[in-house]
């Protein structure tokens, strides 16, 4: 089976990926790339609600961070905030991946039934609950957060290893989810998403296709989040506060909202940006200090919609495009830009029909 | 359609120079302070470091690969080789968030310290905040490798402190400014045994006696400390036989409120409601509406820092009537700049200590210190003259520029102790820093078993000036000794100060009633 450019980028960054310990320095791996990896896995959820769903979710953070919390109430042992249960941090994992599941299947059981505009405000709404929920309640956590939490033993110690499980898990995660779209199930979402009420008319339950969607995004969101307590060592409301939440819309944007791979792409972006700006020539003459990385990104952000509103992966697609057009001396109408992405991966089309033929076993 | 077209390579190459730009500050040195001839640009690690086992990496020098210092790696550091090194020092301060003004003090306070210990010279003369260079201290060349930027969150200060040791190689740390932020310094402490942490100014408790962190020192006390022997004058003084506490809602605000608890408890006070509004919150009516009123009880005791200070105040005024001296208290924050903003009422109240005394109390050696200070800086944007550009002995006669001067010091005495021995993960250093008496000039310091500093702490009153009919802050007892475990009341066994602990319960303080009295800021010993 041939391969696109999009599997043979995809393919070579994950081996560069796996390959840059051999290479990078040991910050660059254990803090950037592996943050950069972590926020990716978290953003890819927002792509997959979005390209497949038509369903663009500000809670997405709040699944990262309930998947944290929960880890840090369950290993804790001491300190004045959290449930402090001092479970082994695998029994932890699995708690924290199941209350996130349970809390995004119920969150979006509330809000299936909402689209568009609607949609967006009531999972930003769940953004800002979570906060004060976290932060008023010191029975899981209060406003100075959980602190001391140690990774299972395996990563102890090893920052290298975590790292290779965010990258090994994002693989797995990209995936699965683009493997998700082809499924009935996937086919079905992308019908829901380009036309509910024909849908529903025969015979499909768009708000259950929509839950189920939320609640799968919850819980690869909440994978991401136990990586990052992990890294992190701790985690309080303001990880999860709306500033951070929309940091991981603009992560999506950046990279591409309509395509998954874009999540890492505008995490890499993102987290240099954050990291090295400070060290960027001339910088401190122009008042680039770390109290101004809102402002740089926000120019970022505008520079790269005004180059390609399907953001940084647009803008790769649109090069691929030119090359081609460049090669050609005929004058042979191009493909549009997204004909590619729209193959048997299961990429958005944007007009995804849904084939009779492949609704067997979806749910009605 | 076709200028678009012809546009897009254009475009396309901002995209990419501006993506590049960044990959080549990434890939450049990550030393932005210090000078450049000593730092390759190369950040990474030699290719053949690939081993993902980082404490089997003996040999990589920080000072050669950008910092990189693993965080099991017991450590070649340069300055294992003894005096003649180089320390890399970073400082956590404070840029944003309810106490980001005070940046440019905590700041210019560790820079005063190695200006005088070191020689070191500002990199400017009306801000702190560009460094220093050309420190040396006890044969060694003291590198600010960078100065971290807080937000009074842990979150954000983990980020700093990881990027000020793992990328900018920092082998001593100073800071961080606030409550939540130190806890979460002190765990990150704890996995990093090859880096010595001497607190800036954070007061939560839990912190030091909880958490003991074998290399995280602080030489001031926790906010419970500062408020020892407020509880006794309220009660036994101003007569308040209850009391309602109004505290900032993370560490800070409640080890606060814990030593007023138990300070006032303790003699026989009753603390009959606790209202704890989220730090920075803007909007405080809604938290004053849950304290009793005025005819309800006889006296609030404030803990809100921050931006929030005044805010609740106006708050209070706009709810349950005017603020008045007789009945109203507060900790560190309640300072006599509330007056310009809610009337000369309020002279009267009592207001809880802090690591630096008022102005009443003079000394040679506070004299000298705050000369020092105004002969290193022309002027700066200090926090604790609410952002105006003022002489630098405003901000160091206040208690957060203070905390940094005095953790520098720290630093510097105890290198000198050590002739700037640093073998063996700071072995040295931290014995010396651990069993050392700091002499600093708002009173020497010793720590405790947990590395945390044993005080004098005063209280003070609220006052018109006879002259000017200013409000301003006198001096009226300093208790002397304070250490962490408030006369008993706290170990690593009771539970860390929160919203219900510690309970309100009668102790036999060591401080009640033995308080020595100041008059005219002379002690009456």
């Amino acid at each position: 089976m041939s391969r696109s450019p999009r599997d043979i980028a995809v393919a070579l960054t994950a081996i560069v990926l796996i390959a840059l310990p051999l290479f990078g320095s040991d910050f660059f791996v254990s803090f950037v790339m592996t943050r950069t990896v972590m926020l990716g896995l978290a953003a890819s959820t927002i792509a997959f609600l979005s390209a497949y769903g038509g369903m663009v979710s500000l809670a997405q953070l709040l699944m990262f961070g309930i998947a944290g919390f929960m880890v840090g109430n369950a290993v804790g042992e001491a300190g004045s905030k959290g449930m402090k249960l001092g479970w082994h941090p695998w029994v932890a994992v699995v708690f924290a991946l199941v209350v996130t599941t349970a809390v995004a299947l119920l969150l979006g059981a509330l809000s299936a039934r909402t689209s568009g505009i609607y949609f967006l405000m009531l999972t930003m709404t769940y953004a800002v609950i979570g906060f004060y929920f976290f932060g008023q309640v010191t029975t899981f956590s209060g406003f100075g957060g959980i602190t001391g939490i140690d990774p299972p033993g395996l990563f102890d110690g090893h920052p290298t290893r975590l790292y290779y499980a965010a990258v090994v898990l994002s693989i797995v995660a990209y995936v699965g989810l683009r493997y998700v779209s082809t499924t009935p199930f996937g086919m079905a979402l992308q019908g829901v998403r380009d036309d509910p009420v024909r849908m529903s008319s025969l015979g499909f339950n768009v708000a259950l296709h929509r839950t189920l969607a939320f609640a799968l995004a919850g819980f690869v969101a909440g994978v991401a989040g136990v990586l990052n307590i992990w890294w992190n060592g701790q985690i309080d409301p303001t990880s999860i506060s709306i500033g951070p939440t929309l940091d991981l819309l603009i992560i999506a944007v950046i990279g591409g909202i309509a395509h998954l791979e874009g999540a890492w792409l505008g995490a890499f972006v993102f987290v240099m940006a954050n990291n090295y700006m400070r060290n960027l020539p001339f910088a401190d003459t122009i008042g680039l200090t770390e109290a101004r990385f809102n402002t740089v990104v926000g120019l970022v952000v505008l520079l790269v919609m005004l180059l390609s509103p399907d953001g940084l992966v647009g803008i790769a697609v649109r090069c691929r495009d030119w090359m081609a057009r460049f090669r050609r001396s005929d004058d042979a109408a191009p493909q549009p830009p997204d004909a590619q992405l729209a193959t048997a991966d299961g990429g958005p089309t944007g007009r995804s029909a849904v084939p009779s033929h492949n609704t067997e076993g979806s749910i009605r | 359609m076709t200028n678009h077209t012809r546009r897009r390579p254009l475009r396309i190459a901002v995209a990419l120079a501006a993506t590049l730009s960044l990959v080549a500050a990434a890939c450049g040195g990550d030393d932005d302070d210090a000078e450049p001839a000593d730092e390759p640009a190369e950040a990474e690690e030699p290719a053949d470091d690939g081993d993902d086992e980082p404490a089997d990496d003996g040999g990589d020098e920080p000072a050669d690969d950008g910092g990189d210092e693993p965080a099991d790696d017991g450590g070649d550091e340069p300055a294992d080789e003894g005096a003649g090194g180089t320390l890399k020092v970073g400082i956590l301060a404070e840029c944003e968030g309810a106490f980001g003004g005070f940046n440019e003090d905590v700041v210019a306070g560790a820079t005063l310290a190695f200006v005088e210990d070191g020689g070191a010279t500002p990199n400017s003369t009306t801000t702190a905040l560009d460094g220093f260079t050309g420190a040396n201290v006890a044969g060694l060349d003291i590198e600010l490798v960078g100065i971290g930027c807080g937000d009074d969150t842990a979150d954000r200060i983990i980020q700093e402190v990881r990027t000020l040791v793992e990328q900018e190689g920092a082998e001593v740390v100073i800071g961080p400014l606030s409550g939540d932020e130190s806890i979460a310094v002190a765990n990150y402490a704890k996995d990093h045994p090859e880096v010595t942490f001497i607190d800036g100014i954070a007061g939560a408790q839990e912190t030091t006696l909880q958490v003991q962190a074998p290399n995280y020192f602080r030489f001031h006390g926790d906010g419970a400390q500062w408020n020892a022997g407020i509880g006794d004058i309220l009660h036994n003084v101003a007569g308040w036989e209850t009391a309602a506490v109004i505290a900032d809602d993370y560490s800070f605000g409640w080890t606060s409120a814990a030593g007023f608890i138990a300070d006032f408890c303790g003699v026989g006070g009753e603390v009959v409601s606790r209202v704890f509004p989220p730090l920075g919150t803007t909007d405080y009516s809604s938290f004053v509406q849950q304290l009793p009123d005025p005819d309800e009880v006889d006296g609030y005791f404030w803990v809100v820092g921050g931006t929030g200070t005044n805010a609740s105040l106006e708050a209070f005024v706009n709810a349950k009537g005017d603020l008045t001296g007789d009945q109203h208290a507060g900790n560190l924050f309640f300072s006599p700049a509330l007056a310009s903003a809610l009337g000369p009422d309020i002279a009267g109240a009592y207001v809880g200590g802090f690591a630096s005394y008022p102005a009443d109390i003079e000394s040679p050696e506070i004299t000298a210190y705050l000369e020092s200070a105004d002969a290193t800086w022309e002027s700066f944007p200090a926090g604790a003259a609410g952002g105006e550009d003022s002489p630098p002995s405003v901000a160091l006669s206040f208690g957060f520029g203070y905390g940094y001067y005095v953790a520098g010091k720290a630093l510097n005495q105890a290198l000198e102790a050590v002739g700037g021995d640093l073998s063996d993960n700071h072995s040295a250093l931290r014995a010396e820093l651990s069993s050392m008496t700091l002499e600093a000039p708002y009173g020497d310091v010793t720590l405790d078993e947990n590395r945390q500093g044993i005080i004098t702490t005063y209280v003070q009153q609220l006052v018109l000036d006879d002259e000017s009919g200013d409000v301003v802050a006198e001096t009226v007892a300093l208790i002397p000794g304070v250490d962490q475990s408030f006369g008993g009341t706290f170990s690593a066994d009771t539970p860390p100060p929160d919203r219900d602990n510690p309970s309100c319960e009668t102790r036999d303080l060591p401080w009640a009633g033995n308080s020595i009295p100041v008059v005219d800021g002379v002690p009456q010993e």
